[in-house]
């Protein structure tokens, strides 16, 4: 077990650092694949230590540890791994869908310059998405935190020529810098209660904290989570971090990164337990991002873009469900969203390498008529994230749903945010489809498909970095293999479970999460909550096939609602304001009145200052005999009285 | 060497006021005269003065080496370049008495005291004329010895002293050696080229 | 021997080096310089030589002999150094040698 939780830690990182010291001895493909091989590795040693986890009785783990690496007073922290249920469940999804997205990078990112950087950050990516899961006490997982925001950095900026790429991954790296600030406080709180981060301790602790203390330490952590996982207010940097090469979209911004903070809350839920208070804010959190990022994806016209706010949303519901106490049906959620999303960013990426970096929706007519097994996964992974069943969707976000029920008056309008967000899921995921897949293709699909015949092959040199991928028809096999398993997975992951007939997952997650009793819907809430979301759900549907279908573009009325949500509901105008122009003002102001005139003249006065020392003692050199016989002399004369007065 | 002191003691003493005020006239004659010439002729009166006074404290050797390489060699050296440089008058007092002139006097006049004040204060009072010396105390022969024996090192010194300024001396005054065209030359290396 | 005391010798060579120190500060005539030079030189020949009478010991004598030895050496030099400033037509004034002025 153990052995397999260090392979699948270790594997990328030995990936890492091997494409780092290769660096350009190697072909740039062959970064590729030593990447994808160390990744399907960690793979390998997730399902080692799933499988001898199952095997134990009871199925509560094991903590092992390396070394002790940090001492001080009574405070130790070790380099300790943990293997429980929740986190092997983790290791299966970031090494199986990262090894998926690796492959499909392969072909995606082929002939960029840059390719060797590109793979070894994807490793390291999924070396530190891995040890946050696998961190056997918080300060480990906060690590991991830290390294999968350096990560998430490194990619958003991948194509460094861009100023908006760039300026995407500060606002990505500084926003969850803010929610690290607050973890890493919430730390301190723990560790000065407690001595120790190791979860076990530190949940034992949390029972005997005062109230506030509790309180707090709960809310920094959610702060953190809420900054990672692109949750309101704490979100605007998802939508820019589409900047990044459509890969580390899916990777990171869909399937992984994003997910960590769900993953933390059902982690220290004894914490989060004894603060109810804040878990109902972030069920709340949750039940909001979910209903405003799909209100906004409602009108966005980049394809990426889209996808980026149905995956916030979904994480609402996620934190809706982990937030009322339903940790097992926010981490099914959590699985079948890492698929379906995943498939839904690749297919997209499918569309735009084909069509050489076209992002615009409206450009995009009748792209299915030329990319059949594109558009078919897609409409998988879109019947899945509406939540239609046989697909994975339905079973996963509607019992999530169900479980606010037992919650009184708040619980109902949680319930019917998920409804509505299931309905407005309907409506902008098949606005994308119907505007995208079906129907004739319209003159720019013609043209990117059209120029491909005569001689204009994929390109065996460095394309250039920054400029857009593009291949000729559907695209490589590493790119149409991994769209296919998740599309396959995306359709039969939900199986799993039906939380009113069988449950193994909940039962599996049991020992490390613990649904609480009161988020534990009836048979009866189920099914008709099943019934209700399906159906807001195919409503969406046929709205959007009444309004988009067939060519048309219809344009809904209320012009001053479409403009809110075009500008994103003025979040970043709101932040900028608040935030950027007083520090900028303040920066502004400390350099004009205090660096300037002290410290940046400090330089040239004292160099001013020598030079006068200088210029005053220049002028003992006369050029005279005299006068320096007469320094001599004077010099003797003061001599003999010194060595007198000495003597 | 003047071993009769019985009743020579006045003689001595008048010998050596004589001697003694020479000396002094002669070296601010030396400081004061406007004329080189005359400084160096009273700078030779005041070598011959300063013989007389060795004397009178028994270092023979000392004054004849005195008159014969000071007054005899390097003197007649002095007149022979002032003669070679030529008349130049300078008016020693011109300009009125400067910061410049106050200050030399005023340091000259402390270097005086200080020498008096720290004798006077060593000494002690032990200062007097004391005891007789040998026979030949001062003596070429002594100082011979004396150099060649306990002396040693500070007579090879000097004598390597004496050659290296010989060496320069001939080179300082030498003339050039090729009469290289005004023009070839670049200013800043003419000088150089002349004085080599 | 009743003579003079060596207070009376030092006196005297006291003033010797005082003159000789007022002519290399006041006069502006490089050879007068020179000469004022031999003058301190003689006033600290005469100390010596004093006190070589006054402690019986001959090292006074022998420092009095180099003396004389390194003045000659010096005067050497220093006249080179005068003639060549004639040949090359230089005005024989230490207020005007001054261009290693700072």
């Amino acid at each position: 077990m153990t052995g397999g939780a260090w392979l699948c830690l270790l594997a990328p990182l030995a990936g890492t650092i091997a494409i780092l010291l290769a660096g350009t001895r190697i072909p740039r493909q062959a970064a590729g694949w030593i990447s994808t091989a160390s990744v399907f590795a960690a793979f390998g040693g997730a399902v080692w230590a799933f499988f001898s986890l199952r095997a134990q009785s009871g199925h509560d783990g094991e903590i092992t540890t390396a070394w002790t690496w940090l001492e001080s007073g009574s405070f130790s922290a070790g380099l300790q791994l943990l293997v429980d249920p929740l986190s092997s469940l983790m290791m299966l999804i970031v090494s199986g869908v990262g090894a998926l997205i690796v492959l499909y990078s392969i072909g995606y990112m082929h002939g960029d310059e840059e390719e060797r950087r590109y793979f070894a950050y994807m490793s390291l990516f999924v070396f530190s998405m891995l040890l946050l899961v696998e961190g056997g006490n918080l300060l480990l997982l906060l690590v991991g935190w830290g390294l999968v925001g350096l990560s998430s950095y490194l990619l958003i900026g991948f194509w460094h020529e861009r100023p908006t790429a760039i300026q995407a991954a500060k606002k990505a790296f500084v926003m969850n810098a803010f929610g690290d600030a607050t973890m890493a406080l919430a730390l301190f709180v723990l560790i000065a209660h407690s001595g120790s981060l190791s979860f076990a301790t530190s949940f034992a602790t949390a029972g005997h904290l005062s109230q506030t203390t509790v309180d707090l330490v709960a809310l920094g952590l959610l702060g953190g989570a809420a900054a990672k996982s692109a949750q309101i207010p704490l979100h605007t940097w998802l939508p820019d971090a589409m900047e990044g090469p459509t890969p580390v979209s899916a990777l990171i911004h869909a399937a992984t990164m994003v997910t960590a903070g769900v993953y933390l809350i059902a982690r220290t839920h004894p914490i989060f337990e004894q603060a109810r208070t804040i878990e109902l804010i972030a069920a709340g959190t949750g039940a909001l991002t979910l209903v405003v990022a799909g209100l906004v994806a409602l009108v966005q016209t980049d394809i990426k873009r889209v996808i980026a706010y149905s995956t916030m949303s979904q994480i609402g519901y996620m934190f809706l469900g982990a937030g009322v106490g339903a940790y097992a049906n926010g981490m099914f959620h959590l699985m079948t969203h890492a698929f379906f999303k995943a498939l839904l960013f690749m297919a997209a990426g499918a569309v735009i390498h084909a069509l050489a970096g076209e992002q615009d929706i409206r450009q995009m007519r009748g792209v299915g008529a030329l990319m059949p097994f594109t558009k078919w996964c897609f409409l998988a992974g879109a019947l899945a994230l509406v939540g239609v069943p046989p697909f994975s969707g339905f079973f996963s976000k509607d019992s999530i749903v169900a479980a606010t029920l037992g919650l009184g008056w708040y619980g109902w309008i949680f319930w019917a945010c998920g409804v509505a967000g299931a309905f407005l899921t309907g409506v902008y995921t098949f606005r994308l489809w119907f505007l995208v897949f079906p129907g004739e293709p319209s003159e720019l699909v013609r043209r990117a498909f059209g120029s491909h015949e005569a001689g204009d092959e994929q390109d065996a040199e460095p394309r250039g970095h920054g400029s857009e991928p593009h291949h000729d028809g559907e695209g490589p096999w590493t790119m149409l293999l991994p769209i296919g398993i998740l599309a396959v997975l995306a359709t039969v992951a939900g199986w799993l479970q039906w939380s009113p007939k069988w449950h193994p997952f909940t039962t599996w997650l049991e020992p490390a999460a613990r649904t609480l009793a009161i988020a534990e819907p009836t048979s009866t809430q189920e099914y008709v909550t099943s019934a209700v979301t399906v159906a807001a759900g195919l409503a969406g549907i046929a709205v959007a096939w009444a309004m988009y279908a067939g060519g048309r573009i219809a344009v809904p009325g209320a012009p001053a609602v479409r403009r809110a949500l075009e500008h994103k509901l003025y979040f970043d105008e709101l932040y900028d304001a608040v935030f950027f122009r007083p520090a900028a003002a303040l920066a502004n102001w400390t350099r004009t009145e205090f660096e300037e005139p002290a410290v940046l003249q400090t330089g040239p006065d004292l160099g001013q200052t020598a030079l006068d020392a200088g210029g005053l003692v220049r002028r003992l050199q006369t050029g005279l005999l005299r006068t320096y016989v007469f320094f001599l002399a004077s010099g003797a004369a003061v001599i003999a009285v010194v060595f007198l007065l000495v003597r | 060497m003047i071993a009769a002191y019985s009743a020579g003691a006045a003689l001595v003493w008048v010998v050596w006021v004589a001697a003694g005020f020479a000396c002094l006239a002669s070296g601010v004659a030396v400081v004061s005269f406007s004329n080189p010439f005359y400084s160096a002729l009273a700078l030779i009166g005041n070598l011959g003065s300063l013989a007389v006074l060795y004397l009178l404290v028994s270092a023979e050797f000392v004054a004849a080496a005195q008159v014969l390489v000071y007054a005899g060699a390097v003197m007649v050296m002095f007149l022979f370049v002032i003669a070679y440089v030529g008349p130049r008058m300078e008016a020693p007092w011109a300009g009125g008495p400067s910061w410049q002139t106050f200050a030399a006097v005023l340091a000259a006049g402390s270097l005086l005291t200080e020498i008096v004040v720290v004798i006077a204060l060593e000494a002690g009072g032990s200062l007097g004329q004391d005891g007789s010396v040998g026979r030949d105390f001062g003596s070429p022969g002594w100082i011979g010895r004396i150099f060649l024996t306990d002396h040693l090192l500070a007579f090879e010194i000097t004598s390597i002293v004496l050659l290296v300024a010989a060496v320069g001396g001939v080179i300082l005054g030498s003339h050039t050696r090729r009469q290289v065209p005004e023009a070839a030359i670049p200013d800043d290396e003419r000088e150089v080229a002349q004085v080599s | 021997m009743t003579g003079p005391g060596i207070v009376w010798y030092l006196g005297v060579a006291a003033f010797l080096f005082g003159t000789g120190a007022l002519g290399v500060l006041l006069r502006r005539n490089v050879l007068i310089v020179l000469l004022s030079l031999e003058i301190m030189l003689n006033g600290a020949n005469l100390a010596l030589i004093a006190f070589s009478r006054h402690v019986h010991n001959g090292a006074g004598q022998i420092f009095a002999l180099s003396v004389m030895a390194v003045a000659a050496a010096e005067v050497c030099v220093g006249l080179g150094l005068v003639v060549a400033l004639h040949r090359r037509r230089l005005d024989l004034d230490v207020d005007a040698l001054s261009e290693l002025r700072g």
